[in-house]
């Protein structure tokens, strides 16, 4: 369980969090989306006691993280794959962790073994490649065997096989009960990942839903081309549609190609097309978040 | 908090920073060594009033003065390697209680500081006595083990000093490259830079300057500005100084 609680973030006079507050809940694999810069990160950090919160706070198990003793059995991190000292073997590294926490060696072992490390154990780690330390700072989280998961950008630097892994990972952590919460900037990811995403903008919520509620929300756009736009806009407003006109045609949202027909029938406006489409969730991500893009390009090529 | 202890002394076994400054620990030793040798051979070839005006052939002097730059290294490695590797944030996860990170640190730099100071003090005092033999003082440093311990307990002292200031300087500025020109400095900058103050500011001003501390904490030195209890003291202002500075820096500040 991990509770958000009106948490802000100033650091000089930027707001990299700015109120925000949400819950994840154990059993499900929960997707924290934004743009770059949008406080992902902050959150995270914030969570496990890493910054000070500006205001706000935010709780594991309904405690500060820092009040927490052995925190690695109760909570999993990766952060960084990079916050690591290079000069230590990945077993090493991984020994010192367990360590601090209490945890046997023969749990470091079963980690290594578990994110497919075994083999390079005993190589230093700033000789391990970016993928192969992806995969040692999720050992580093799995560690402890905690119930409750965060993962920041997991899949950077991973190859396809390790991305799949890695998905998986996170789905049969989420059924085994465990409270997983994974952030990325990419929606494409979560869509074959979360149950249900959190999307922040400039440090701000955004959205809270279930991943079906999202692409519910998204889906119901129907092209509509007629030659009396105007009427058929006004009866399709009345009949509680919303109505965007588009080049030479309309998009209806809120309306079925049904319930359109029906309307333009009973005014006798004649329709060319009735194309219901569904925007890809990708599309909706980027419609939420567009106001709260912090860096953009000149143009956006869509 | 066994625990915390236990990581961080396995933090400090586990990279290779630490062999590397054990080794250059020894470098030093013999470098001490060979110094106090040739002296002797040096010695034993001059005139009776030549002799009586020699300096003591003592490797400690060299051992102390690299030392303490070495331990400071080590002592600021533990800290900055970190900061640099971004390690820190990964250390702080798995131990969020701050305090306890740094007392965990303190007490591991602090004690592998003090074993190793005290291992090549007693090592650097047996190879001096072994190379003058029974010549008598000035080019023996020491008469005998009695007349010794306060120097060697003195040197160990400032060596465990240096561990911790490097520790505490580490926690203040973050960065390996400033923490090591911050401890070069001290050793060896502004020592050099008191001795252009006017007088009597210049030996006021050196007598607690890094160098200058052990030989005055064993009261080895005529006419010294600053008593044995007084060198204690200002011993313990630069560990409640950086150490103080670490705690503040690493409680307050984000990681």
């Amino acid at each position: 369980m991990i509770e958000v609680r009106e948490l802000t973030k100033r650091y000089g006079s930027a707001r990299a969090v700015d109120g925000l507050s949400f819950e994840v809940k154990p059993g499900y694999v929960a997707g924290f989306l934004g743009p770059n810069g949008a406080g992902k990160s902050t959150t995270m950090r914030a969570i496990l006691g890493l910054d000070r919160p500006t205001s706000g706070e935010a709780l594991v198990n309904g405690r500060h993280y820092a009040d927490i003793t052995h925190p690695m059995r109760h909570v999993g991190a990766l952060l960084d794959a990079g916050a690591v000292h290079g000069g230590r073997s990945a077993y090493n590294h991984l020994h010192v962790l367990a360590r601090s926490n209490g945890i046997g060696r023969a749990r470091v072992v079963q980690t290594l073994d578990q994110v497919g490390l075994a083999g390079v154990a005993h190589r230093r780690v700033a000789t391990l490649s970016l993928g192969m330390r992806q995969r040692l700072g999720v050992a580093a989280a799995l560690l402890g065997d905690p119930g409750v998961l965060l993962f920041d950008e997991p899949v950077n630097g991973l190859d396809p096989e390790g991305i799949r892994w890695i998905r998986h990972l996170m789905r049969d952590l989420a059924a085994e009960g465990r409270t997983v919460l994974v952030s990325s900037h990419l929606m494409s990811e979560m869509a074959l990942t979360a149950d249900r995403v959190i999307v922040i903008g400039r440090g701000r919520l955004i959205l809270e839903a279930s991943m079906q509620d999202l692409a519910d929300r998204f889906k119901k756009d129907v092209l509509v081309r007629t030659t009396g736009r105007s009427r058929l806009a006004d009866a399709l407003r009345e009949a509680g549609g919303r109505v965007h006109p588009e080049a030479d045609a309309l998009a209806v949202h809120g309306l079925t190609a049904y319930d359109i027909g029906e309307v333009a029938a009973h005014h006798h406006i004649p329709l060319h097309e009735l194309t219901p489409r569904t925007a890809s969730l990708e599309d909706a991500y980027l419609e939420l978040t567009e106001d709260s893009v912090e860096y953009r390009t000149g143009a956006v090529a869509r | 908090m066994t625990d915390t202890l236990a990581a961080e002394f396995l933090k400090l076994r586990t990279v290779r920073s630490t062999l590397y400054l054990l080794l250059s620990l020894a470098l030093t030793l013999a470098a001490g060594v060979l110094v106090s040798y040739l002296m002797t051979a040096d010695y034993d070839a001059q005139p009776p009033e030549v002799q009586a005006r020699f300096g003591s052939a003592d490797p400690g002097m060299v051992v102390v003065t690299f030392g303490q730059f070495v331990l400071g290294v080590l002592g600021a490695l533990a800290v900055t390697s970190e900061y640099g590797s971004g390690m820190i944030r990964t250390a702080l996860v798995s131990v969020p209680r701050r305090k306890s990170l740094l007392l965990a640190k303190t007490v591991v730099v602090g004690g592998v500081s003090t074993l190793v100071g005290a291992v090549v003090t007693l090592l650097a005092y047996l190879a001096g006595e072994a190379i003058t033999g029974d010549r008598p003082k000035p080019i023996s440093a020491y008469d005998s083990f009695a007349d010794a311990w306060p120097a060697l307990l003195a040197n160990t002292a400032s060596l465990t000093l240096l561990g911790l200031l490097g520790l505490g300087l580490g926690f203040l500025l973050r960065s390996t490259a400033g923490t090591l020109v911050t401890l070069c400095g001290l050793l060896f900058v502004f020592p050099a830079i008191t001795l252009l103050l006017p007088t009597p500011w210049d030996e006021r001003v050196s007598a607690v300057t890094l160098p200058l501390l052990p030989a005055q904490l064993a009261g080895d030195v005529p006419d010294a500005p600053l008593t044995p209890w007084a060198a204690a003291l200002v011993m313990v202002a630069y560990l409640v100084v950086a150490l103080g500075g670490a705690l503040v820096a690493l409680v307050r500040r984000d990681a």
